[in-house]
């Protein structure tokens, strides 16, 4: 019987997180088809939680306490991610969550969350159906995928307002079938809603992630004779479809795939001449980082990895300053007053906009201008809209179409 | 529109060359030793990192390294047949062993390959990677085009090594009646061996025309594998001239349901026309064969 206590004594020590130390779990694509950006969203977590560590740790309460992030692989599968957010919750104890990346991902994790009541922050998922049930505990930093596409077709219509556009633009619009290209699509088909006799869908199509083949698609694309070919993409996507939109011969006014586009990888597996021109739309660009917190991040990153970051660090970064955040000014690690906090945040942000918060009416996913970049022959990626952040005006039509 | 039908047509065509080219050796292993080889994504995927690293490290370009990947991989597939298939009951007796045999297989590769070259996607870029050839007002992609030469090729080469060679020969009797094989004096099991190395080749074979098109990772090959499935049995179990078929009809059906299903189903046309066969002409379209 004593042996039998003294077991039960050991078991729950391991189970139990020390005092002085804040237990984080996460998971994140680092296998499978989304590993690459695993990796990158991990760079952003580790720069966070070394930083937080390098003061001392979090402040709780008056009292200094280390954040540790207990990270798992969830090989880029929706099931691993909800069963290791589970593992995380009841085996491991982990005191909160930060989220994984992409947005189906995020769909099927969150619901654990919410069923144990721990607070989820998260920076991979974009999607807006994802806010749209109502969770308490969940948390996104991901402005929604509808504003993405959104800024496209702003930067699209100075344009075509410019006179560098045919009025009306005949548009394809090309949207993976998941969350995300939904929203992708919502955002294009509202704008076009709302400027009517200024563009024409002459293509609406929805494509299989990951997928093999696209000579179909992109055959029917090409018989629609369109001005604009705005698809939405994850990455190994971007690439096969790039790939087999050059060796069709297919050149397109503007041209976009969405939150991809600029990608070092994309340029080395498809050369830097078939990358030229084309538009991307994302959460946040390294160009931004001339001044304050911004800045800090930038250099930060830098100093670490020896690169400038991409979106993917800097969101990763943000969400998991926004759970400390939530956590100091909860002043507590009871889940219910973070979880107040998190939904009361209004701080100052590497985002643009440089501001943070978690709206009710938005589901508490966080709402802020995107930028979009296009790609230069020169292999750089320059800020084109908005017109305050903009490094340069962007090149329409394509120079380089016949 | 005819333009566009044109377009689906060629596409067609050269979709079918990577389908019929990663189709051969699981249809030519069923047939000769009735084993499903769940391993054949596996070696799709090592075709592909072997054609990749070989560009890589020594910028060797994927269609010159293809004899030496053909040689490594028969040599692996002879190696997995005599260490492992041969231990296993032939014919229906042997059927869940060796699915859940080579399904293991296939899992240690996609680990080993995660644990070398990480699950990172990696991608083949060559001088005509983007380059294109006009043919009646389309563009045709050189590495596609190059993928339906060699596919061609494959099925001529097979044809002939099957039907004029004594190894060949050999194959289809032992394909046709194994017992009676032996007592004539055939070497079943060399046979076996040699078969399995072949359709071993030809599954690696496929990965390494694929990296000229695809960004791949450790996970390649599964869907690959799904879609040899398809084909392999839309075509007749061990007719090597209806796999090629069978791979044409696959690609012009799923190229042509475009015009009225939605683009992300038309991966699904595939597995409904596998059901239909199944359940209409069991035998495949071009009925159960003895190879050649």
């Amino acid at each position: 019987m004593r042996s039998l206590n003294l077991l039960f004594a050991l078991l729950f020590a391991q189970a139990a997180p020390a005092a002085d130390k804040i237990v984080i779990g996460a998971t994140l694509p680092l296998t499978g088809s989304e590993s690459r950006i695993g990796g990158f969203y991990k760079e952003g977590y580790d720069l966070a939680f070394e930083e937080a560590n390098k003061k001392g740790g979090l402040d709780v309460g008056g009292k200094k306490m280390r954040a540790e992030l207990l990270l798992l692989d969830d090989t880029s599968a929706q099931a691993t991610a909800a069963s290791l957010a589970d593992r995380l919750i009841n085996s491991d104890k982990v005191q909160f969550l930060l989220g994984t990346y992409s947005s189906h991902l995020v769909e099927a994790q969150s619901v654990v969350a919410e069923q144990s009541g721990i607070p989820y922050v998260n920076g991979g998922g974009g999607a807006i159906d994802i806010y749209k049930r109502g969770f308490k505990w969940l948390f996104g930093l991901l402005a929604p995928v509808q504003n993405l596409s959104g800024a496209l077709m702003e930067w699209i219509d100075s344009q075509e307002k410019a006179g560098k556009l045919p009025k009306p633009s005949r548009v394809a619009v090309l949207w993976e079938n998941t969350a995300h290209g939904k929203d992708f699509r919502q955002g294009v088909q509202d704008f076009v809603g709302k400027h009517r006799g200024d563009y024409l869908i002459e293509v609406d199509e929805s494509f299989e992630l990951n997928g093999k083949d696209f000579g179909a698609l992109l055959g029917k694309v090409k018989n629609a004779r369109v001005d604009l070919f705005l698809a939405d993409a994850h990455l190994p996507d971007y690439i096969t479809m790039q790939r087999q939109y050059a060796t069709m011969g297919l050149c397109h006014k503007v041209q976009s795939y969405g939150a991809r586009g600029s990608e070092k990888q994309a340029a080395e597996a498809l050369g830097k001449e078939n990358v030229k021109y084309i538009l991307s739309s994302v959460w946040w660009n390294a160009q931004l980082g001339k001044a304050g917190i911004t800045k800090h991040f930038v250099d930060l990153f830098k100093a670490r990895y020896g690169r400038a970051p991409e979106w993917y660090q800097a969101v990763a970064y943000e969400t998991a300053r926004a759970l400390f955040l939530g956590i100091e000014q909860a002043g507590s690690l009871d889940h219910e007053k973070v979880r107040e906090k998190l939904a009361a945040l209004q701080v100052e942000s590497i985002l643009p906009g440089g501001k943070l918060s978690f709206p009710a009416q938005s589901g508490q996913q966080a709402i802020y201008p995107f930028v979009v970049q296009q790609n230069q022959p020169d292999g750089s990626s320059p800020i084109v809209w908005p017109k305050e952040s903009a490094a340069s005006p962007g090149v329409a039509p394509n120079p380089d179409c016949k | 529109m005819i333009e566009h039908l044109l377009d689906l047509t060629v596409s067609a065509f050269l979709l079918a060359g990577l389908y019929a080219t990663m189709a051969y050796g699981l249809g030519l292993i069923y047939g000769v030793l009735r084993v499903v080889n769940l391993n054949h994504g596996g070696m799709i995927m090592a075709g592909a990192y072997a054609a990749w690293w070989a560009h890589d490290q020594f910028g060797l370009d994927p269609y010159l390294s293809i004899p030496i990947i053909l040689v490594l991989a028969f040599l692996v597939g002879v190696l997995t047949y005599a260490g492992l298939v041969r231990r296993l009951p032939r014919g229906a007796a042997g059927g869940v062993q060796s699915l859940l045999l080579l399904f293991g297989v296939w899992l240690i590769l996609r680990n080993a390959a995660y644990l070398v070259f990480s699950g990172n996607d990696q991608t083949v870029l060559t001088s005509y990677s983007t380059k294109a050839l006009p043919f009646l007002g389309a563009q045709i992609s050189v590495n596609r085009l190059a993928v339906f030469g060699v596919a061609l090729v494959t099925l001529g080469a097979l044809h002939l090594f099957l039907t004029r060679t004594y190894v060949g020969k050999a194959i289809r009797a032992v394909a046709q009646n194994p017992e009676s094989c032996t007592l004539a004096g055939v070497p079943v099991q060399r046979i076996y061996m040699l078969t399995f190395g072949l359709g071993t080749a030809l599954a690696s074979l496929a990965g390494a025309l694929a990296t000229g098109l695809y960004a791949f990772n450790p996970g390649f090959g599964a869907t690959e594998l799904l879609k040899s499935f398809v084909v392999v049995v839309l075509g007749g179990l061990g007719s090597v001239a209806g796999t090629a078929v069978a791979a044409l009809i696959l690609a012009l059906v799923e190229n042509f349901s475009i015009l009225v299903i939605p683009s992300y189903l038309t991966s699904a046309v595939g597995f409904v026309l596998l059901v239909l066969v199944l359940v209409l002409r069991p035998g495949g379209l071009f009925g159960q064969r003895v190879l050649g």
